[in-house]
């Protein structure tokens, strides 16, 4: 057996603050093989971060390693000197950070910034260093290399700029590439592209990865080997195929259950969220830090002293942190919640009908000549959400679904087109103009938990305020009455209405932010992906208490995403969107059972699946999604199509398809005849029949 | 020849006429200490050297011109003829009180006349940054907020302000011609009315359906900010408690007239940056009034950098009133503020430098007190 290229043994790295001593990561040991790539897998908070800049040698001012060494090619990194250091990192060892554009130097073209890595490292001249990078960019699958070499970063689109940041670290031929959330801050479909790459160039140069996510899914599909982490230790950590198959820690087991796979159902079989919060890090408990939140938790022992790692029989290097693997049976099914009975869907409450909005951008504000655009942001938009129901729209950014949002709230009056919320028609209605019974009965939940409340007003006096605005409870006393049920209602403590916003965590704030859209008895809730910036274990908690809560009220659901797999848990009905454009729509069974739009295909492929028991076929998708100031002619998708040389003609490029109706209720917007469509297998297949 | 109580008995001296400052300093610290966990962002601040270092400065000037009366031995005008020109340390010979810091060309005390010139600074710096942070607010919120012509008009107004040559402008508002005019009045009725349709409008905005509470607080506002507005504008306070020099009013307005674009420009891209928020969606999305939006929603989250911003503001208009002080402008020429001061002692600067010297010491220690603040304020708000 070969030298590990990266062994980190009981490594322990502690934050000094005011309060003093905080630790970050207790007792965290890894080997990274030649070749092998790693995932590092945990909710925020976890130090899974902190691990890779201790690695690095990149701690803050404040972190400090206080136990434990890291070893790079048998070499004690804590013995080496500044110079070697340097000399080390960007060279041996290279980083790729989330964000792409924090990266790249703004003000430096491409060509400068990638030659600059073996001018440095390697000191080999200009032309030497040209003709590399242009190789890079080459390998790293970019369209119009040459082009892209003259570029400055803004120039390009995120992922083509993640892309560059990837052939930036390969420039040096690391040993060892650590990958921090890569591809959080990019589409799916953009997101597929890059994880195929990472795992394309890893098998060609035989560099070693770290790859740092908070996707299990992602994980599993990148990665051999997989780490989980739960606040500041490593709980358990074997090779892939072991830890999904046979997982040895109750977290990772409950991280597992509470995301949504392709077997689970909002009515038969609901997500189980794991009960509790994060510790803060100064407040862990003593023994095992998962202790508070575990099912199997036993007074006395597992709080006793803090746990060590054991390993799993029969896997080889598989190890749980979990004193009562033996006892606990593994493959009891969890505690569900009751299964639901399945609502039934009431009359048409909103009904958009061939709705369009076009933005006019103006190049002078004062003197409004110049040169206007025109930017369609939705064009030719139409369904129908009915009482009960749960209504998705699916698209990845640019494809107008934050605008129809606009528009149904009345934020933005509609160019043309018809949308009816109860009879009503509320299309050219601003929502100033809106009187307060329509303001009410059509309210949203927002995407981001740290940016839904004011910052400055305590939690009670804005959902008062929102009571108040509604026209809700004749006094202050009863409006508080109400208020205190909202809360009860989200399953908060009635204590949190003297709280400020900062005092909350961010699955508490986005319940205020349920409380405050169902404050006006609402006909329509739109949510615009309430879930996907809070912690895995805590989305299966707040994704259950919107269902519930819309259950029992019959309120119709708007639910904006790009995550196909929380779409087909919970969505009755789907809505694909793509440049303004409705590419497919459908009952959610139709969605995801072929035919499929090409995109809807793509998208499909796109989502990383934890669960091994399903297979996919891979499409992915080449390029980016084109800008709406300047749509593509013809069908808005045919630049990225790849069934598009189906299709006899240049019908693609020039004229837009018409909706063709497939089944019942089953629309597709597409040139591809019947017969190919026909032909088409299914994305996501089950590999076990039985599935329970 | 007068006795001298030499360099000991000066600083000794000196620390003995602060007695009252030290006193009233001592007791806020001791408090601000006990009750540092509960004071928020002011708790923070002293708890960190720079933030200390600035409260001290900023509250030793502050005691100083409240207790002035008390700490300066003579009065700003007194004359005493044997002491023109009179070295530090000299004891006047009638009361046996040395002047601790010399005397200037007309005999006067230059220690007591820069206590009392304190006083002129602290009330009038303040004041007229508040009045322009209401100007300021009230004009940059819709102009961030509504963007579009409003944006274009407001922001063209505020850059020619900013362009206008800030001592010319002073020339021209107090020359007799231009005071005798109803010109500086009319500007005075203009930045006074202000801080009156502000609390209006952050009154009318915030408490609609509390009728009961609106009006109770629109008409204390109305009452309270009109009589002070009378007296301050009109000179016509029936009870003749509020009144202010012309000349005064003048400077007053001028400072406020150039430092309000200022605060227009700060509180223009704050409202253009929190304007993208998604609580101000979520206000929109429940039929909030825009006028709600800026002053509730908008407003309290721009607090953090527009007290940095008022904090160093202040020390600008420090500078500015010892700017026209020393050009002359506005203040009579016997004033003991410390711009007339530096002036008046800088005519005989290389035989005597103190009575230039102390003005312009004091000048650069509250205004270095003041940026202490505003840096350890920006600190202490970035952490949060």
């Amino acid at each position: 057996m070969s030298e590990p290229i990266l062994e980190i043994s009981n490594l322990h790295i502690s934050f000094f603050t005011k309060i003093g001593e905080i630790p970050a990561v207790m007792d965290f040991s890894m080997k990274v093989m030649p070749g092998e790539c790693m995932g590092l897998v945990g909710e925020s908070g976890c130090g899974k971060s902190t691990v890779a800049l201790a690695i690095m040698r990149d701690l803050p001012g404040i972190g400090r390693i206080t136990k434990g060494s890291i070893k790079f090619r048998g070499r004690d990194m804590a013995e080496l000197s500044p110079a070697e250091l340097r000399d080390i990192r960007g060279s041996k060892i290279a980083m790729v950070y989330q964000e792409p554009m924090a990266s790249l130097n703004p003000t430096m073209r491409i060509a400068q910034q990638l030659m600059e890595v073996p001018l440095i490292h390697e000191k080999v001249s200009q032309a030497e260093a040209r003709t590399r990078a242009l190789d890079m960019v080459k390998a790293v699958k970019l369209p119009d290399p040459e082009r892209i070499m003259n570029a400055y970063p803004h120039q390009l689109s995120g992922g083509q700029q993640q892309r560059i940041v990837i052939a930036m670290a390969l420039l040096s031929k690391p040993a060892l590439l650590l990958l921090d959330e890569p591809t959080t801050a990019l589409d799916v479909t953009v997101e597929a592209g890059i994880v195929d790459l990472v795992k394309d160039l890893g098998k060609r140069f035989g560099t070693s990865m770290i790859f740092v996510s908070h996707n299990l899914g992602l994980i599993r599909e990148t990665c051999d080997r997989i780490t989980v982490m739960y606040s500041g230790e490593a709980v358990e950590r074997g090779n892939i195929a072991d830890v999904f198959a046979t997982m040895r820690h109750p977290y990772t087991q409950g991280l597992f259950r509470s995301i949504a796979l392709p077997g689970t159902d909002k009515n038969l079989r609901p997500l189980t969220a794991i009960p509790g919060q994060l510790p803060l890090p100064h407040e862990r408990p003593s023994g095992c830090n998962f202790g508070p939140r575990c099912a199997y938790f036993e007074k006395g022992r597992c709080d006793a002293r803090d746990v060590p790692m054991f390993e799993v029989a029969g896997n080889t290097r598989h190890e749980s942190r979990c004193l009562r693997i033996a006892e606990i049976d593994w493959d009891l099914p969890p505690k569900r919640r009751d299964t639901q009975i399945a609502v039934v869907v009431g009359e048409p409450v909103l009904e958009i009908d061939h709705l369009q909005k076009h933005y006019h951008v103006a190049a002078n504000e004062i003197f409004g000549k110049g040169e206007r655009r025109t930017v369609k942001a939705n064009e030719d938009i139409s369904f129908t959400a009915r009482a009960a129901e749960t209504v998705a729209i699916v698209g990845e950014s640019g494809c107008g679904k934050s605008t129809l949002a606009k528009v149904l709230l009345g934020l933005e009056t509609a160019t043309g087109g018809r949308v009816m919320l109860a009879g009503q028609e509320i299309e050219k209605t601003g929502v100033e103009k809106r009187d307060t019974a329509t303001v009410a009965s059509i309210q949203m939940v927002f995407q981001n938990p740290f940016d839904t409340l004011n910052p400055s007003h305590t939690v009670g006096s804005q959902i008062m305020r929102t009571l108040e605005k509604f026209g809700i409870g004749k006094s202050i006393a009863e409006r508080r009455e109400r208020m205190f049920e909202l809360l009860d209602l989200v399953k908060l403590p009635r204590a949190f209405e003297k709280r400020m916003p900062r005092q909350l965590s961010g699955g508490q704030k986005q319940r205020i932010g349920v409380a405050r859209a169902f404050a006006g008895h609402p006909r329509v809730v739109i949510a615009d992906e309430p879930m996907s910036a809070l912690d895995v274990s805590v989305q299966a908690a707040v994704t259950e208490l919107l269902m519930d809560i819309q259950r029992n009220s019959r309120t119709t659901m708007v639910f904006i995403s790009h995550d196909l797999s929380i779409v087909r848990y919970l969505s009755d009905r789907v809505v694909v969107m793509y440049l303004g454009y409705i590419v497919e729509q459908g009952s959610t069974d139709q969605i995801f059972e072929p035919p499929y739009h090409p995109y809807t295909e793509a998208l499909l492929s796109a989502i990383p699946i934890a669960d091994p028991s399903y297979t996919k076929r891979r499409v992915v998708l080449e390029g980016d999604i084109p800008s709406a100031t300047n749509p593509p002619p013809g069908c808005p998708f045919q630049t990225r199509c790849p069934r598009k040389s189906q299709v006899p003609g240049d019908l693609c490029e020039t004229q837009l398809p018409p909706l063709r109706d497939m089944a019942a209720d089953h629309q597709i917007r597409c040139h591809l005849a019947q017969e190919v469509l026909d032909t088409m297998g299914p994305v996501i297949v089950a590999t076990t029949a039985e599935k329970a | 020849m007068l006795q001298n109580v030499g360099f000991i008995g000066i600083f000794l001296g000196i620390l003995g006429r602060f007695w009252p400052v030290w006193l009233a300093l001592v007791v806020l610290l001791t408090l601000s200490f006990v009750f540092r966990r509960r004071l928020g962002l002011y708790g923070h601040l002293i708890s960190s050297g720079v933030g200390l270092a600035g409260v001290i400065i900023v509250g030793f000037w502050l005691f100083t011109a409240l207790f002035a009366g008390v700490v300066a031995p003579f009065g700003p005008l007194e004359q005493i003829v044997v002491m023109k020109h009179a070295l530090p340390g000299s004891i006047e010979p009638a009361t046996g009180i040395p002047f601790y810091l010399g005397g200037d060309k007309l005999a006067r005390d230059v220690f007591s006349r820069m206590i009392y010139g304190s006083r002129i600074v602290l009330a009038i710096a303040p004041a007229a940054t508040a009045i322009s942070l209401m100007v300021g607010s009230l004009l940059g919120l819709p102009a961030g907020y509504f963007g579009g012509r409003i944006d274009a008009l407001l922001s063209f107004v505020a850059n020619l302000v900013l362009a206008f040559p800030v001592i010319l402008l002073f020339y021209l508002l107090v020359t007799p011609g231009i005071m005798d005019t109803p010109v500086p009045y009319a500007m005075a009725g203009f930045f006074f009315i202000f801080p009156i349709l502000f609390l209006c409008a952050l009154f009318y905005t915030g408490y609609s359906k509390q009728k009961a509470k609106l009006i109770t607080l629109l008409g204390l506002t109305l009452i309270i900010g009109g009589y002070i507005y009378m007296g301050l504008v009109f000179d016509r306070d029936p009870l003749n408690i509020i009144h202010i020099e012309p000349n005064e009013l003048n400077i007053f307005v001028a400072v406020a007239f150039a430092s309000s674009p200022g605060v227009f420009r700060i509180v223009r891209g704050l409202t253009l940056d929190i304007k993208t928020r998604e609580y101000i969606n979520a206000a929109l999305t429940r039929g909030e009034h825009p006028w709600y939006i800026m002053l509730w929603e908008i407003l309290p989250n721009a607090r953090g950098p527009l007290i940095v911003d008022t904090c160093l503001r202040i020390g600008y208009t420090t500078i500015l009133l010892g700017t026209l002080g020393f050009f002359g402008l506005g203040m009579s020429s016997e004033s003991p503020d410390w711009g007339t001061a530096i002036k008046d002692g800088s005519q005989f600067l290389r035989l005597y430098a103190w009575p230039a010297l102390v003005p312009a010491i004091a000048l650069m220690s509250f205004v270095l007190g003041l940026n202490l603040l505003a840096d350890s304020l920006r600190e202490q708000s970035l952490r949060d």
